[in-house]
């Protein structure tokens, strides 16, 4: 369905002040209307009677508020939802959450269009056309739970019996907290080294920084309300991750009380309200940041209390000149006199300027601002700057400024989580037999640990290296996958250069896919076994951070669900596990049976007792009184899953100041933390530190490794071919790009700035698309080296001269009938990642989205 | 006797759209129809650029030209002050909409919510068509996710051939609820009130701010208010120069 856009771009001052039009001439133009609409009436007979129809309402019409979590982006707010007759009317927040409280991001609505989606799968699905790739139908037909997950437990047994359990893989997308059970239980179970996340094409190198600075592998929350500066580096928390429904609840506070600078080369919608916009060149965050570094030494401005000070008082930190590093007294933090003299002490703004291409005078002014506000200072990272090829690095950069103004876990700064007391469910280890042993024995199929692949979530081979993936599949490297599950993911879309997932997943044999929409993901798959949507049809639990709080929020099944659904993170897994009993395996199904219900002690006896008991398990700590351990007290069960959600103590500030998690217990401006997992990462290799980041393609080498520092970007593309760089982002209606089949994602779509409803856009600053006679509305094709796609451009004063940027979400060629232009044929628009090369931040593990490519446009 | 008004916050709106979203929601409001809406202006050349976001929506103006105009009377003011319109009188002439200087009164074209009436699935068998879901979910009566609420005082979800509009959510007022746009807004960038009470929230900032009314040279004397900036940003002092 196509609707006309509603765009009224340009027209504010004539709404505000019509010197035009007089009352008298408006009376005079209200008579010359009549005609005209009077004649127009007549051409439209209005169905009155319909009316009597049409307001006929159904049932009661008293509905009552039930607790919900909406897991439409990772912000993981705590909702209510409005359920008349077992039928989901509206969303509002939970007022009984201290971290996002009433307040509710536009995006919450749409699930009710996701809930009731037509082209939600209702039933168990397979395959009938053996052949399998994107121009093939799969001709999917309806078949029983029962004839399933039978096909499937076959299938598992398959490889039990032949000793090659490593070859089971699990794929895991959109998770809530129950997902050990699937994700992780059920594949050491059966055997397999391989259960892969999404997790790196989330946002690891964001996580990177604050871990190899202060020893904290998370998202941190961010004090707004008490800051007097706010510095956001490709973070739009207006629109996008995290916590956008409280940030924006006290945004219009958080303009009057500090000054607000973003950089970002597009004008998002964070930077619609900013003080400074600082549209700097894709991929130079990080010398930005260390170009502030360079100014808060050389002014004066670091926050003594954190960092100490010169013994004598005097300021030694002069542009271009080394210090002696025995005249500095640290305080509580780890080598800044050593990352001075490495990096920072010819990082003027003037080098900075001619590499960001940002006035001198803009960027000094920022650094000044920022460091006279000093600790009440937020560097705030986002995804932008570190989810590119070397982007670890810039995120150690950026963060790094919050250690120089004495913003870390600050007031009015950044801080790290709150405890909570969720418990982890019952160990595997008993259930685990020979052949699960031999077989979790092998490497895992997103190669990480090897030589190119540090991942170091806080140790080498730490993390995921999920985009990876499907090399590892394609290759057989380390070896084939026959059988394989994925659930709530849809890597077929959703990671760059998807066409390599395409022909990965077309070359498993038997691939079973968990979904509630027939995705790209699905096209490839032998099974499709419709899943619950979390908000209203699933029991779990997620945890979130914000407002000097965490919370730990419930879901739970509150409506009539339309179709034979069942959850994804523990329904499932217990009946594959019933039907693996059958087949002569009972390890996995004996292992859930120690999931008791804490209140009657009784273990499951079917998937529904089991999804209610494992939850009742994780969350004990929080609803049993005896078992109190702080925040929110509840007198039982019950009194929890009305509330909907549990809150912990507020925040305890400048606790971890000189007790954090790294090596030397202090901020560490030198990262004796990275040094040392990165040498046992060469150790386990043989070979030398410096050898490790040649052959991850990191331009650092010696003593520079181990500081935050700017790393040229390394962008894909010939500047000549591909005169563009490609600027990625997300909508504000996006959840997660699985929003795309809801109309009001289509019908508001210009909440996005720039963006066209009904639309998918380019856009292009005017001053670059005018010698290439592009016009607004024009159709365009954007080609990078690794792929294309075609949208509509949109001529926009908001975005870089010298870059075009695209929104993530749609370009679905599956999904549903609004997703898709023709279902599993024809996309609607483009998606981005057919731009993006599979490239990594390979200390992290992360997939690169942004400063990743070069493109170039043309008329269509 | 009550009359209502609704004071916008700039500064507060952080131009999310929620109100928009929720108000399809709460009045069963078909794609392509914003009873609640927005100008939008980008503003500047690159890099000296911002955009501007106003929440619009009916004005309920004091002296409504969208009721002056009505031949069948069937737009029409109530004593709160909330202009209200009944379908039932309504001959489909559009006057009130040509009547309107704000662009904010729409015209049904076609029958409401035709998603929901397409019996076709994507996948024969294997998910349901919209009609089929909208029958199982809720009888087939609009969208299944169709707000009952919003019959008690107009037809659930409006005919083809009426105009349609925001009513600053007389349903909800008429049980004490304050108008649903109101409610969902994150950032409380809506105030709703009394102008009659002197000491109700939206008079104290109605007196405390300078406030402005879209197109008040037309006279229409609006009820929906605006205060403060969308961007209240800083800036260095200067005197320019030549």
């Amino acid at each position: 369905m196509e609707m006309k856009p509603n765009q009224k771009e340009g027209t504010l001052k004539d709404f505000l002040n019509d010197y035009k039009m007089s009352r008298r001439s408006f009376m005079k133009r209200a008579s010359v209307a009549t005609g005209g609409a009077i004649a127009l009436g007549t051409t439209v007979k209005p169905t009155l009677r319909a009316l009597a129809q049409a307001s006929e309402t159904t049932g009661s019409g008293a509905g009552e508020w039930k607790a919900a979590t909406c897991q439409g982006c990772t912000s993981w707010c705590s909702k209510q939802v409005y359920v008349v007759d077992g039928r989901a009317v509206k969303v509002r927040g939970n007022p009984n959450s201290k971290v996002n409280g009433e307040a509710s991001c536009p995006r919450v609505h749409l699930a009710l269009q996701q809930v009731y989606d037509p082209d939600r799968i209702k039933t168990p699905m397979k395959r009938t056309n053996p052949k399998k790739g994107r121009n093939e139908d799969p001709k999917f037909v309806p078949i029983s739970w029962d004839e399933a997950l039978g096909t499937i437990a076959d299938k598992i047994m398959e490889l039990r019996n032949n000793n090659e359990t490593h070859k089971y893989m699990l794929m895991r997308g959109r998770y809530s907290y129950m997902r050990d059970v699937l994700y992780d239980r059920m594949t050491k179970i059966i055997g397999s080294p391989n259960n892969i996340s999404h997790s790196a094409i989330c946002a690891e190198a964001e996580k990177f920084g604050p871990y190899y600075t202060e020893g904290y592998w998370g998202y941190r929350q961010y004090d707004v309300q008490r800051a007097r500066y706010i510095l956001l580096w490709g973070a739009d928390p207006l629109a996008a991750n995290r916590q956008v429904s409280y940030y924006s609840a006290v945004w219009g506070d958080a303009v009057d009380s500090a000054t607000i600078a973003i950089a970002e080369p597009r004008l998002s919608a964070t930077a619609a309200k900013a003080d400074e916009w600082l549209p700097l060149k894709p991929g130079t965050d990080g010398a930005l940041a260390v170009a502030i570094a360079h100014v808060l030494l050389t002014e004066g401005l670091w926050y003594k209390e954190f960092v100490g000070d010169f013994i004598d008082g005097e300021n030694r930190f002069v542009s271009g000149q080394y210090v002696d590093s025995e005249l500095f007294e640290e305080k509580h933090t780890n080598g800044i006199v050593t990352w001075w003299n490495l990096e920072l002490k010819d990082k003027t703004p003037e080098w900075a300027a001619k590499i960001t291409d940002l006035p001198v005078e803009q960027i000094k002014r920022v650094a000044v601002g920022y460091g006279q506000a000093a600790p009440h200072a937020i560097s705030w990272l986002g995804g932008g700057p570190c989810m590119q090829v070397r982007g670890g690095y810039a995120s150690m950069a950026v963060h790094a400024l919050n250690g120089i103004v004495g913003a870390v876990d600050n007031v009015g700064g950044t801080q790290q989580s709150n405890k909570e007391y969720t418990t982890k469910f019952p160990k595997p280890d008993d259930f685990l037999d020979e052949i699960a042993k031999a077989g979790k024995k092998h490497k895992k199929i997103d190669h990480r640990g090897r030589l190119e692949f540090p991942a170091l979530n806080k140790k080498p081979g730490g993390g995921v290296v999920t985009n990876n993936a499907a090399d590892g599949i394609l290759n057989a490297d380390p070896n084939e996958i026959k059988v394989a599950i994925g659930y709530m993911n849809n890597f077929a879309f959703s990671c760059p250069q998807p066409e390599r997932w395409e022909r990965a997943l077309a070359k498993i044999p038997f691939l079973v896919h968990i979904t509630t929409n027939a995705s790209e993901f699905s096209w490839f798959a032998d099974i499709l076994l419709p899943d619950t949507h979390h908000m209203f049809e699933k029991w779990g639990y997620v945890k979130a951070i914000g407002n000097g709080y965490r919370h730990v929020t419930l879901m739970q099944p509150i409506i009539e669900p339309v179709g034979d659904y069942k959850i994804d993170e523990t329904e499932i897994p217990w009946l594959i596990a019933e039907k693996l009993a059958e087949k002569g395996f009972s390890n996995l199904l004996d292992h859930y049976k120690t999931y008791i219900d804490p209140e009657t002690g009784k273990a499951p006896t079917n998937e529904k007792e089991f999804a209610l008991y494992a939850l009742k398990y994780a969350t004990q700590n929080l609803w049993d009184p005896a078992k109190y351990k702080g925040g929110d007290k509840f007198s039982g069960w019950n009194e929890l899953i009305k509330a909907g959600v549990w809150n912990s103590d507020p925040y305890p500030y400048r606790k971890k100041w000189s007790n954090m998690k790294t090596k030397t217990k202090k901020f560490e401006f030198y990262s004796e933390t990275l040094k040392d997992v990165l040498e046992k990462h060469a150790e386990k290799h043989n070979t030398t530190v410096d050898h490790v980041l040649e052959v991850c393609n990191y331009l650092a080498r010696g003593e520079m490794v181990f500081v935050p520092h700017y790393e040229e970007a390394f962008i894909a593309g010939d500047e000549k071919e591909y005169p563009f760089i490609h600027v990625d982002y997300k909508s504000r209606l996006n959840r997660e790009g699985r929003s795309a089949n809801c109309t009001w994602y289509h019908d508001f779509k210009d909440l996005d700035p720039g963006d066209v409803p009904w639309q998918d856009v380019a856009k292009i600053n005017p001053r670059d698309a005018r010698p290439l006679g592009i016009k607004n509305g024009d159709k365009v094709k954007l080609t990078s080296p690794s792929g294309s796609l075609t949208c509509t451009a949109s001529l926009w004063e908001g975005v870089r001269p010298g870059t075009i940027a695209k929104c993530y979400g749609q370009g679905h060629w599956a999904y549903g009938r609004v997703a898709s232009r023709v279902f599993g044929k024809v996309p609607r628009g483009g998606s981005s990642n057919d731009l993006i090369p599979a490239q990594y931040d390979r200390l992290s593990g992360s997939t690169a989205f942004y400063a990743t490519t070069r493109i170039k446009i043309e008329k269509a | 006797m009550p009359k209502y008004a609704m004071v916008i916050d700039l500064q507060r709106c952080v131009g999310c759209g929620a109100c928009s979203i929720a108000c399809r929601n709460e009045n069963n409001v078909p794609d392509g129809i914003y009873w609640s809406n927005k100008i939008t202006e980008t503003a500047g050349t690159f890099p000296n650029v911002r955009f501007h976001y106003l929440p619009t929506l009916c004005n309920h103006c004091s002296d409504a030209p969208c009721v002056e105009g009505c031949p069948t009377k069937a737009m029409h003011k109530l004593d709160n002050g909330i202009t209200m319109h009944d379908p039932d009188k309504c001959i489909g002439c559009r006057y009130c909409q040509y009547n309107c200087p704000y662009e904010v009164i729409y015209f049904n074209w076609q029958d409401p919510h035709k998603f929901w009436r397409n019996p076709k699935p994507v996948i024969e068998g294997g998910t349901s068509s919209p009609k089929e879901m909208a029958q199982t979910v809720n009888n087939g009566n609009g969208a299944p996710y169709s707000n009952p609420g919003r019959g008690k005082t107009l037809p659930e979800n409006r005919p083809k051939g009426v105009v349609e509009k925001c009513t600053f959510c007389d349903h909800r007022i008429k049980v004490g609820e304050i108008p649903y746009c109101v409610e969902a807004c994150p950032a409380d960038a809506r105030i709703f009130g009394d102008l009659d009470k002197p000491d109700s929230k939206v008079n104290r900032l109605l007196g405390k701010f300078k406030p402005y009314r879209l197109k008040e040279r037309l006279g229409t004397e609006p009820n929906v208010y605006y205060i403060r900036s969308f961007n209240p940003a800083h800036y260095q002092r200067t005197k320019g120069g030549i």
